[in-house]
């Protein structure tokens, strides 16, 4: 096709337009946000089993927190509160966004779509850079004298304004970081839809995308649509922040009349809860692509599941304001707001019952994707379900702001995405690095995932139903309670040894890339168009335009006897 | 709908339900409940609990199923299967349905029923108590209107930080709002919680149906002592309230917490706002 131009190593592997070495790129970064931030969780269940305890050496005792006021080595509140605020940014927007939307995003659009690359390979660069500029924000915030930021991941003012008594420029820099991610997000969503809308090979119409591709489309749609919103949030936080504004600012504190710290909870909100749509869509997608592949059967249901798909994304921004229940909003918006948010369990219903009609009937391989794509359907579940309690306006009220909240929100957010992660690089790393993982470790490393995952967000959600309000360093400062510390450290040593297993991961994943077998050029059978071109991918990804005759999914189909799949772009 | 809601509610039911599931299991249990409408939380917990439970287990036993009998192994082959007929996409949409009206429906129902008909249903009357409530970073501030039943006078009562009591077995409404930044008033025995939002007054009311004594969390971040925003609440006899209340420090609308603005509506000391 194009592009055949000679590339120096910078043009080739630096500052590269390709969108697979673009995608490998966020891959990375993802990667060592994801273990930087998981290491900060270690930290803080470190912290809460063994309060103001020295760290061990092999939590880096002997280096982190040499100069804590509380002694060497000792976490602080100061600083715990530190550990959570950026363990939470960190996660979401540094380590699920980059992996999920950004590597794969790139690496899968152009490839199943059969596209030779994004439709603007110079907005994906920008994107990228400007993404590593906002980490390099982030990460200097913890050079700073003060420390990181410390009001949480929702930064709600007036708490993370100068009046609320965290000293240093924590709260600017983090406000500065996640703008320029914000920025970076909007520019590849921008990509992404265009390239959707307008690269598709000929045949390939919307009902036989995959659905990897609907996901990442909506989520692209959800990004262009509420990231701004969020910047304007976060513009007038720095404002409050840096100019001495007080939009954000009232009550005691306030010298200016007329600030509203409720104006800054709603604009979170409205980009908060789609945020958490825009995480977990492309893993939908994923997950129900993946079922298929391994169950060697179409998508039961696929349009149901893609319209079903759409209407989530239509109203995941209609219902912010659940997260609001107990700030003493309008009754009514309030009531509103919680018929909206239990109108998605019917969607929602009806997708879950289409991936068990995927499995129904299939012929089932457990791979190390699919045992993952499979875990997703338990912690999605799980996570989908525990949101009832939180949509209820009465039970929230007392669960609200509790560790049932956070094991919801971990299940759904932290477990099924990055579940869907893990399923997403054990099923495209043959292609995107032409080697096979090894499937003992694989193997070994979701089971050594998946239990101790269920044992930490599972006992965080009990926690939560005794009570347990969020955000505590000490808990045993509570004498109500007291009846849960003794679960507090079955859920430490299980995180630990989550944290543990994915040092296995890193293993293989660094092994394979240097010394994995050589991946043929379709090692699972799949059908969509990735699985087409040559390993590894030249620049410009396919010889020819494909033509594309068939659905995402076709196995089994018993009019082909040889084998039991068939390209989108082979002919019947 | 109100017989399903009746039936729900025979709080007894569930408890027995609650007990004989759970029993061994102590730490699901939440604190121990002594208001006169936390059961109505409690059942609507419990419910979902239940619901939730059934639609899991189904799934999990679906695909514990499915893993058995459709793995592949020699001889076995997948069905070519879309499930897009019309007779697999109406079982889809029925499941959606069936979701949304034992799950959402009910729950909806005995929500709203319950905010009708006790959380927003206000108390009124010379028997309720009025409390004011202004957090600051990181203590509660208590005020009681004193003799003449009237906020922002000069007998406003003011106890020791942290410390509130009331009487049993009588309405309490409390108004609140902080002074500094956002704090969350929660006490779990109650099972309510309100936030506190600089520059607006929360209301919220509850009645205790035991005595006692029990705590009050903070809820809503709100700094680095955030954990030890403790509070107390005393549940004692009208007699015995009425007699801590006449040894405590008569004191006016505050002016010394460096809220100078008279005319911020929130000032420590505010007058009642009687219809919120």
């Amino acid at each position: 096709m194009n592009n055949h131009h000679n590339q120096s190593f910078w043009t080739k592997y630096i500052f590269s337009t390709d969108h697979k070495v673009i995608g490998k790129q966020f891959l990375w970064l993802g990667i060592f946000f994801l273990l930087f931030g998981g290491f900060q969780a270690m930290l803080i269940r470190w912290s809460l089993s063994n309060n103001l305890e020295a760290l061990p050496w092999w939590l880096f005792g002997d280096i982190l927190y040499q100069d804590s006021p509380m002694g060497p080595g000792i976490i602080g509140p100061d600083a715990y509160n530190q550990l959570f605020t950026m363990h939470g940014t960190i996660m979401i927007f540094w380590a699920i966004t980059p992996i999920l939307i950004g590597a794969f995003g790139n690496f899968c659009i152009p490839l199943q779509i059969g596209a030779p690359d994004m439709v603007f390979p110079k907005l994906n660069m920008i994107s990228f850079w400007t993404m590593i500029l906002s980490s390099v924000v982030l990460l200097a915030s913890y050079l700073l004298p003060n420390g990181t930021a410390g009001a949480g991941w929702t930064s709600y003012p007036p708490l993370s304004t100068p009046v609320g008594g965290i000293p240093g420029l924590g709260q600017t820099f983090w406000t500065l970081a996640i703008t320029l991610m914000g920025t970076a997000s909007l520019m590849g969503a921008i990509n992404y839809i265009t390239t959707i809308v307008r690269l598709r090979a000929p045949g390939m119409n919307y009902f036989k995308l995959p659905l990897t591709i609907w996901g990442l489309f909506l989520t692209s749609i959800l990004n262009a649509l509420f990231i701004p919103i969020i910047a304007a949030g976060l513009i007038i936080l720095l404002l409050d922040q840096v100019a001495g504004t007080q939009f954000l600012i009232a009550g005691g504190k306030a010298t200016i009349p007329g600030g509203d710290p409720l104006l800054y909870q709603h604009v979170f909100w409205i980009f908060g809860h789609p945020e958490v749509y825009i995480l977990i869509l492309p893993a939908w997608g994923i997950v129900s692509d993946l079922l298929s592949v391994f169950s060697r059967k179409p998508a039961f249901g696929y349009k149901v599941t893609a319209i079903c798909m759409c209407t989530i994304t239509a109203l995941s921004g209609l219902v912010w304001g659940h997260h609001m229940y107990t700030t003493g909003m309008s009754p009514l918006l309030g009531k509103s707001f919680m018929f909206l948010t239990l109108l998605i369990s019917i969607p929602s219903a009806m997708f879950f019952f289409n991936w068990l009609g995927t499995l129904w009937r299939g012929a089932l391989k457990f791979e190390t994707p699919m045992l993952f794509a499979m875990s997703v359907m338990w912690v999605f579940g799980l996570g989908g379900l525990t949101g009832l309690y939180n949509a209820t306006i009465t039970s929230d009220i007392y669960l609200h702001d509790t560790y049932f909240v956070v094991g919801h929100f971990h299940y759904t957010m932290a477990a099924s995405v990055l579940f869907g992660g893990f399923a997403a690089i054990y099923f495209w790393f043959p292609k995107m690095f032409g080697r096979r993982m090894n499937k003992l470790m694989g193997k070994l490393h979701f089971w050594l995932s998946f239990i101790p995952l269920n044992l930490v967000f599972f006992n965080m959600m009990v926690m939560g139903y005794a009570g347990h309000h969020r955000r505590i360093f000490d808990p045993s400062e509570y004498e109500f309670l007291k009846s849960v510390l003794e679960l507090n450290d079955i859920i430490t040593t299980s995180a630990f040894i989550l944290g543990v297993a994915q040092i296995l991961f890193i293993i293989n994943f660094i092994y394979s890339l240097i010394k994995g077998k050589i991946s043929e050029r379709n090692p699972w059978k799949a059908s969509t168009l990735e699985w087409t071109v040559d390993t590894p991918i030249p620049h410009g990804n396919f010889s020819s335009t494909p033509i594309v005759y068939n659905g995402p999914h076709e196995y089994s189909n018993p009019r082909i006897k040889d084998r039991d799949w068939i390209a989108q772009s082979d002919s019947l | 709908m109100n017989k399903i809601i009746h039936w729900i509610r025979l709080r007894n039911f569930f408890d027995k339900i609650k007990h004989n599931l759970w029993s061994g299991i102590w730490f699901l249990d939440p604190p121990k409940d002594v208001s006169l409408d936390g059961y109505r939380i409690d059942n609507v917990i419990q419910y979902t609990d239940m619901v939730v439970t059934i639609y899991f287990g189904i799934v999990v036993l679906a695909m514990l199923y499915f893993i058995i009998k459709y793995r592949s192994r020699p001889g076995h082959k997948a069905v070519y299967d879309k499930g897009d007929t019309k007779k697999h996409m109406s079982i889809t949409i029925m499941m959606g349905l069936l979701v949304f009206l034992s799950i959402d429906v009910v729950i909806e129902g005995m929500s709203f029923n319950d905010l009708k008909e006790a959380f927003w249903k206000f108390p009124k009357g010379d028997k309720v108590v009025k409390i004011e409530i202004m957090p600051q970073q990181f203590a509660w501030n208590f005020r009681y209107n004193g003799t003449d039943g009237k906020f922002a006078t000069d007998d406003d009562l003011i106890p020791a930080q942290n410390h509130m009591h009331i009487p049993v077995n009588t309405p309490i409404v409390i108004q609140i709002a902080p002074y500094d930044v956002i704090h969350s008033f929660f006490i779990p025995n109650f099972r309510v919680k309100i936030d506190a939002t600089p520059g607006m007054i929360n209301t919220m009311w509850f009645q205790a149906t035991e005595t006692g004594k029990f705590e009050i969390a903070c809820a809503e971040l709100c700094g680095n002592s955030h954990y030890r925003m403790k509070g107390y609440l005393t549940v004692e006899s009208e007699e015995e309230f009425n007699n801590w209340l006449q040894k405590q420090d008569e004191e006016g609308p505050e002016d010394d917490w460096g809220d100078e603005d008279e005319d911020n509506p929130t000032r420590w000391g505010w007058a009642w706002k009687e219809s919120i």
